[in-house]
């Protein structure tokens, strides 16, 4: 699962060069979205930090 | 700044990136430094960002492309920041080794600033956007290297984390690559 954004952003790259920027910025959004969901996951224990 | 200068610079920072890449899988590859999943998605910021400049060398310089560069920049930022934090505290411990002094999310986290303050540094130069942008009908030699590049290091980021992950969450502390214990032992990946 956490290949997903790697494989997602090499499938954007691989339209864009094909010429495809519509449909590549499309993967790219997905891409980014599945990112953030992923470090949401990761990141769920507080930080042993004073601010 | 002309269209054709800000291609240029757009594809080096796209093999600036793409270098980012490699030498965390020289890392891997020869230390043994195993990429935990905070790391994954560092380097996922990181080719994120290349999408932007990849934007920018084959359709020509737009502020849009630099939105993008700069949103990937962001996120990597807060999960290299996430983990500087993890292990600020002194004593805490680390992950990995230290490359000249600090450790790779720190370089990280410098690094996804850099690639903010270029990006912006870049959107003060009005008249590479003044001509309407378009696809030459021959990408240079660096703009075509620079893309391949990126094109390889996204899909091998991605094939080593099947690999150390298989298909689903990485362990926080990894220790081997998943998938490959599974086929040398018979049995699917532990998660």
């Amino acid at each position: 699962m956490m290949s997903l954004p790697f494989f997602g952003i090499f499938l954007a790259l691989a339209l864009v060069m094909a010429g495809r920027r519509t449909a590549s910025i499309v993967v790219f959004g997905a891409s980014f979205v599945m990112l953030l969901v992923l470090f949401k996951l990761h990141a769920t224990d507080p930080l042993n930090i004073a601010l | 700044m002309t269209p054709a200068l800000s291609r240029t610079l757009n594809a080096l920072g796209l093999l600036a990136v793409s270098t980012v890449l490699i030498a965390a899988f020289f890392d891997q590859l020869v230390f043994g430094d195993l990429p935990c999943p905070l790391c994954l998605l560092q380097r996922a910021g990181f080719v994120v960002c290349g999408f932007g400049l990849a934007l920018n060398v084959k359709f020509g310089p737009r502020p849009s492309h630099y939105a993008m560069l700069i949103l990937g920049a962001v996120a990597g930022g807060v999960m290299a920041t996430r983990q500087t934090l993890l292990h600020i505290v002194p004593g805490e411990g680390a992950y990995g080794d230290a490359f000249f002094g600090l450790h790779f999310y720190a370089w990280a986290a410098t690094l996804f600033a850099v690639i903010v303050v270029g990006g912006a540094v870049m959107l003060l130069f009005d008249r590479q956007f003044e001509t309407p942008p378009q696809v030459p009908a021959r990408l240079s030699a660096l703009a075509l290297a620079s893309l391949g590049l990126a094109l390889l290091m996204a899909f091998a980021n991605g094939a080593s984390t099947v690999l150390e992950c298989g298909g689903g969450l990485c362990p926080d502390n990894p220790t081997s690559y998943q998938l490959l214990d599974a086929w040398r032992g018979g049995t699917g990946p532990a998660r």
